[in-house]
């Protein structure tokens, strides 16, 4: 079975502005209410895939991230790099649990593994 | 492109008569075979009055000329990719010297009191939540910091000047992996390194 696109993450210039916009017009709840201040969307649909803002860096353009659900992180970072991908953030444990990595894939992509709290 | 569809058109030219020379569509073009031959085989650009000239031989609207001129301004995407990296990275260098949010966040990560809180660190350091979760990213890509957020710096001795220097070393070694090379000790600038 293949893997599952599980999260979207909206790497934004202005995160609260971007909460408000998308929140206001597809009425999203938006919550930061967690260990990593990270703003999580819930879309409140039971179709689709659910989402989270980020903060961009100043010199990056505002982009979407789509994450992959991932049995091994470590693992699955490394099969990319073998085909071609460039690690950018390396496997890391987030505060509550889950585990992430961020790549870019040969053409220059940005895209993440994830691994859901065990 | 407009070198593209000069090469269309004189390999229409060919197709109708294969004896057509290139000779013949430079002296249609009013220009000489030399310079038509390095235009069509991309080894130079038609000046913006050769570009005029031929369109007009070509039979181009006034419209489609001025499309060709601007389009011939356009980077290619390999430039502007190479632009891009080069903003990054510089704002990657920028971002380690200035201010002392990556710094501080190190050091709170060596006390025993640290808490892997986004929220505790902005308090602590006094900075929003957003300022704090991009550095916390930054540190992560420059390998200053583990997975659980733990001190990565490997320096026996951590101050703020030891650390601002080490983590200028990793931008530079992160850049050069993209070819490009940061403000090296003699020339204090920026630039591409050529494959």
């Amino acid at each position: 079975m293949g893997n599952a696109v599980t999260q979207f993450q909206i790497i934004s210039k202005s995160p609260e502005e971007a909460a408000k916009f998308y929140g206001s017009l597809f009425r999203w709840k938006v919550d930061a209410n967690n260990p990593m201040g990270y703003r999580r969307i819930d879309t409140g649909s039971a179709e689709g895939i659910q989402g989270g803002i980020w903060p961009a860096p100043p010199q990056t353009p505002t982009f979407v991230q789509l994450f992959v659900t991932v049995e091994d992180v470590k693992a699955t970072a490394a099969e990319a790099v073998e085909l071609g991908a460039k690690l950018l953030i390396p496997p890391t444990m987030l505060p509550e649990g889950e585990e992430m990595a961020v790549l870019h894939d040969p053409q220059g992509m940005s895209f993440g593994l994830w691994r859901a709290a065990v | 492109m407009f070198r593209q569809r000069l090469n269309l058109e004189f390999a229409t030219r060919k197709k109708a008569n294969p004896r057509y020379s290139l000779r013949a569509f430079a002296a249609f073009l009013e220009t000489d075979h030399s310079t038509l031959s390095k235009i069509l085989s991309g080894a130079r650009k038609a000046t913006s009055s050769q570009l005029r000239t031929m369109g007009k031989k070509l039979g181009m609207s006034a419209e489609e000329i001025t499309v060709h001129l601007a389009a011939e301004h356009v980077p290619d995407e390999s430039t502007v990719q190479r632009e891009a990296m080069l903003a990054h990275w510089t704002a990657e260098a920028l971002a380690v010297v200035t201010g002392s949010l990556h710094w501080a966040i190190v050091r709170l990560s060596k006390r025993p009191e640290f808490q892997a809180d986004c929220r505790w660190i902005a308090g602590q350091t006094k900075t929003t939540l957003d300022e704090v979760n991009l550095a916390l990213t930054r540190l992560l890509r420059l390998e200053l910091i583990d997975g659980r957020w733990r001190d990565q710096t490997g320096l026996a001795e951590l101050t703020e000047i030891t650390f601002r220097k080490l983590a200028l070393e990793r931008v530079r070694k992160k850049a050069a992996e993209d070819h490009i090379e940061i403000g090296g000790k003699e020339r204090k600038a920026t630039k591409w390194v050529t494959r």
